[in-house]
């Protein structure tokens, strides 16, 4: 693949730093190399002495001398070389990608991090950027700020639709842009916020659009761990033939989103952009996050990785139980929704309502149940949206039997509120 | 050539009357375009939430499904930071943008104790991943392709590749021994007149970039007075002065005598200044912060909000309970701690360096923080020697060159660190340098380098 042609103005302007050079010439120094070079601050005077973690079971881990001083200095732009190891073996176990010997992967301080990275590496401000509509809301406000050329395809149960796609591309190329369509962007998993999952066949229509387009995906893959079904769906890496994908993987679902670490897959001269920008920004992902993180793979091996999987599908699993009950229970015929495969989020379509925004954001929290307004997720957020996004992650069954009840009952006063106003 | 500054004259300060920045002008396109993450915003409301709301908005994962309980960090000493529970959730789950609130308060309050700033109401801090982070967001905030920028020359090198891609018109300023000169910095603008540019929007410099105490690579300070003269010129011009100070609690001296900051002196509401931990906490945990006028400290913040998110809430965590274990007494106790330690390793390398080097560089002594900066007088340029010869005398050093906004002049200078460098090392390394140097000079008179 020519790459350099996905590569945005400012992004090909980017350069290693000089020390990161000085940094090679470390790697052949002899022992006697006197190291001035480089503007570490002392570990010494960290006041940080050990580290002991209790895991679920009990079990204490206590960090060697040489794992916290890691985690408290600066560390590698492209991540903890130990957890880098690790996370590569496990996304060649679980991907096989066809292309792995040309296939890198970086650390990123969260998945989110690393899109928003890959976007400023790509996209120049005439470039056309494609993404489903609805799409995941934070995506879109990147977008806003960047104010690319957006392509919105629409989606059915299965996310992007293969025919729209194309027409869309169509007319974006014969639109006399000076811009070009650079990137797709999916959540094919648990799509945030339709919590559909897209099939095996669409997969590989959708692939073969984007190898005549020769655009980039990003398969954006935060809730890949979070399926209930047995079968794992293949993932735009394990088909990346071409390595066209940029792949980005999460932890925040499943050991924790607070430690900000996810990661990105995919080819060098595409990571390459990525890495120089967190050079320059954060210098590295946090470094303690890393280091506990390795340790707890380490720990677990890959059988105790699978079992934790395992036991978080299942918790999962029953919450989606508890949430489509409540939803059955107080809002048929109120509400249309499909059953999610996974993830946390039921995207919920009212069945009388034009537009659920003033509901939500102005009335809801009286009515003691908050979610997200559809608008929110739509390209074009000026028009009317009769849907809402629900999370059924962290609310109890009897919190979401209540908070249905209550949704009911805000539906039913704002359908009598709008036909008073009518 | 930068002269010497002569002596301040201007007595005390006098600043304009009372001056209400119009911040949009200092916006990019960008930044302007920014809108608010209505997930992240509504996350925000759980806060302050009824019992009774049933949250189902964000997309918050189950904490009780995240692998670690509790956890125990033991101090240097010997006391230990307990995560008991319900910490070890704060330390696991999404925190907000801003930073994880107890810390927020903690940092706010250090701020106002340290600083005072003027018109401390119209500003906010937020907690960043790193200080870097928060410049690289607020430089990205400000600077668009072919922008100005007024910097000072040598320039620490993590700014100039954040800023180097937008190709920027660098109105470099050189320094002395007490750091950025102010009348250079008015050479620097003498191409425009004040009154030209306070309110122009276009082609015209509106960011300074200034690294006041312990300047890396130059290693030193500015005094209360030029800070004053640089801050009469910012307002003068109209520019957000971007307070770089990483190493304000390793300036050596009694914290009494510290230079005031430019925060300190912000009548304007015009400085944005980032504060660090990596140097007297942990630099791998990633938490620094940025203080500045509210509708600027916003626009970093919706950056972040479709980024990163937030800084690592475990690190933040670990970083507020510290503080309030150590209270006041014990947090400036633990700086000096650490000042008196790099004050002990620049004492260790000026001993070195004057025993090795004094026929061969000139140098100023750094007052606080880690480097020192080596003049080279009888050499043309560092950037070969280094690069190509230093290995084979076993030290290694940065070449001027990499803090020089254009990095195809010849620069005679370089950076040495004596942060983790042991005397004995400092000793042979400086030694080492002479030997370098000394063929060098050799070597450039037989390749007949002229200057």
């Amino acid at each position: 693949m020519n790459y350099s042609r996905f590569i945005s103005k400012q992004s090909s302007r980017r350069k290693p730093s000089c020390i990161s050079e000085l940094r090679r010439a470390l790697e052949n120094g002899s022992p006697s190399l006197v190291w001035l070079a480089s503007g570490m601050p002392s570990p010494e005077k960290f006041p940080f002495r050990e580290m002991t973690v209790t895991l679920e079971g009990g079990k204490q881990l206590t960090l060697s001398k040489e794992a916290l001083s890691t985690g408290l200095q600066y560390g590698p732009s492209q991540g903890y070389p130990l957890l880098r190891k690790q996370l590569k073996r496990m996304v060649e176990q679980w991907h096989s990608p066809p292309r792995w010997a040309e296939s890198d992967l970086l650390v990123t301080v969260g998945n989110q991090d690393g899109v928003s990275k890959a976007l400023d590496m790509l996209l120049d401000p005439e470039d056309f950027i494609v993404v489903p509509d609805p799409c995941y809301s934070d995506f879109l406000c990147m977008l806003t700020a960047l104010a690319p050329q957006i392509v919105a395809v629409g989606v059915d149960d299965e996310g992007i639709r293969p025919d729209i796609l194309k027409s869309s591309l169509e007319k974006a190329i014969s639109s006399g842009s000076t811009g070009i369509p650079k990137a797709l962007y999916l959540v094919p998993n648990s799509c945030n916020p339709t919590g559909t999952n897209m099939s095996e066949e669409r997969r590989q229509e959708i692939y073969a659009i984007a190898q005549q387009y020769d655009l980039i995906i990003l398969e954006d893959d935060p809730y890949f761990f979070l399926q209930f079904n047995e079968k794992q769906l293949t993932s735009f890496l394990s088909m990346d033939v071409d390595g066209r994908v940029l792949r980005f993987d999460s932890f925040s679902k499943v050991i924790s989103s607070g430690l900000r670490i996810g990661c990105v897959t995919g080819a060098p001269p595409l990571l390459q952009g990525i890495t120089l920008h967190m050079q320059a920004s954060c210098i590295c992902p946090p470094m303690l996050s890393q280091v506990l993180i390795h340790e707890l793979l380490t720990f677990w091996g890959d059988e105790g990785f699978k079992k934790h999987i395992s036991d978080i599908c299942q918790f999962y699993k029953d919450r989606r139980d508890a949430m489509i009950q409540a939803l059955e229970t107080h809002l048929n015929g109120i509400c249309e929704w499909i059953v999610p495969e996974g993830g946390i989020f039921v995207w919920l379509k009212v069945l009388h309502l034009n537009d659920t925004s003033a509901m939500l954001l102005e009335r809801a929290a009286k009515g003691d149940v908050v979610l997200v307004p559809g608008r929110e997720f739509m390209v074009d957020s000026t028009k009317p949206c009769p849907y809402m996004r629900a999370a059924y992650s962290c609310a109890t069954p009897e919190e979401m039997m209540k908070g249905m009840e209550n949704l009911a009952k805000l539906i039913q006063k704002e359908i009598e509120l709008q036909s008073t106003h009518k | 050539m930068c002269q010497p500054a002569p002596a301040c004259t201007c007595g005390s300060t006098f600043f304009t009357a009372h001056v209400t920045m119009k911040y949009s002008r200092f916006l990019t396109q960008v930044s302007r375009n920014r809108q608010p993450s209505l997930i992240r915003e509504m996350t925000n409301l759980l806060v302050q939430a009824s019992p009774e709301l049933v949250f189902m908005a964000g997309g918050l994962p189950n904490a009780q499904m995240f692998p670690f309980q509790a956890g125990s960090i033991t101090l240097k000493d010997g006391r230990a930071l307990t995560i008991h529970p319900k910490l070890m959730m704060d330390c696991l789950q999404y925190s907000p943008t801003p930073g994880y609130p107890p810390l927020v308060k903690q940092l706010k309050t250090l701020t106002q104790q340290l600083h005072s700033p003027p018109r401390w109401a119209e500003m906010d801090l937020i907690v960043t991943a790193g200080s870097q982070d928060g410049l690289c967001k607020a430089l990205e905030m400000m600077i668009s392709p072919a922008d100005y920028i007024v910097t000072q020359e040598p320039c620490y090198t993590g700014t100039l590749s954040i800023l180097n891609p937008y190709k920027p018109q660098y109105l470099p300023v050189c320094g002395d021994q007490n750091g950025m000169c102010p009348e250079a910095l008015k050479a620097a603008l003498s191409k425009w007149k004040p009154e030209e540019v306070q309110d122009a929007e276009k082609d015209v410099p509106k960011v300074l970039y200034v690294n006041p105490n312990a300047c890396n690579p130059t290693g030193v300070s500015l005094p209360a007075d030029r800070r004053q003269e640089i801050y009469k010129i910012a307002s003068d011009y109209n520019l957000i002065i971007l307070e770089d100070d990483p190493y304000y609690f390793v300036q050596f001296g009694d914290r009494k005598n510290f230079p005031p900051s430019f925060l300190s002196m912000d009548v304007d509401c015009r400085v944005i200044r980032f504060d660090s931990f990596s140097k007297i906490l942990s630099s791998g945990i990633r938490v620094g912060y940025v203080t500045g006028p509210k509708p600027l400290v916003e626009r970093i913040l919706l950056h972040a909000q479709v980024s990163l998110l937030h800084a690592p809430a475990m690190s933040q965590v670990l970083v507020s309970e510290l503080l309030e274990l150590w209270g006041e007494e014990g947090f400036f106790k633990h700086t000096e701690a650490v000042q008196a330690f790099y004050l002990e390793q620049r004492n260790a390398m000026m001993e070195a360096a004057e025993k090795h080097l004094s026929d061969l560089c000139e140098w100023a002594v750094p007052t606080g923080g880690m480097f020192l900066w080596l003049k080279v007088p009888k050499i043309h340029d560092t950037w070969d020697m280094i690069l190509e010869r230093a290995l084979t005398k076993n030290v290694i050093l940065v070449p001027g060159k990499a803090f020089m906004c254009d990095s195809s002049k010849p620069s005679q200078y370089m950076r040495a660190a004596f942060s983790i460098v042991s005397p004995e090392n400092m000793d042979k390394g400086c030694r080492n340098l002479a030997e370098l140097i000394r063929e060098e000079m050799v070597l450039q008179k037989t390749v007949g380098n002229s200057d």
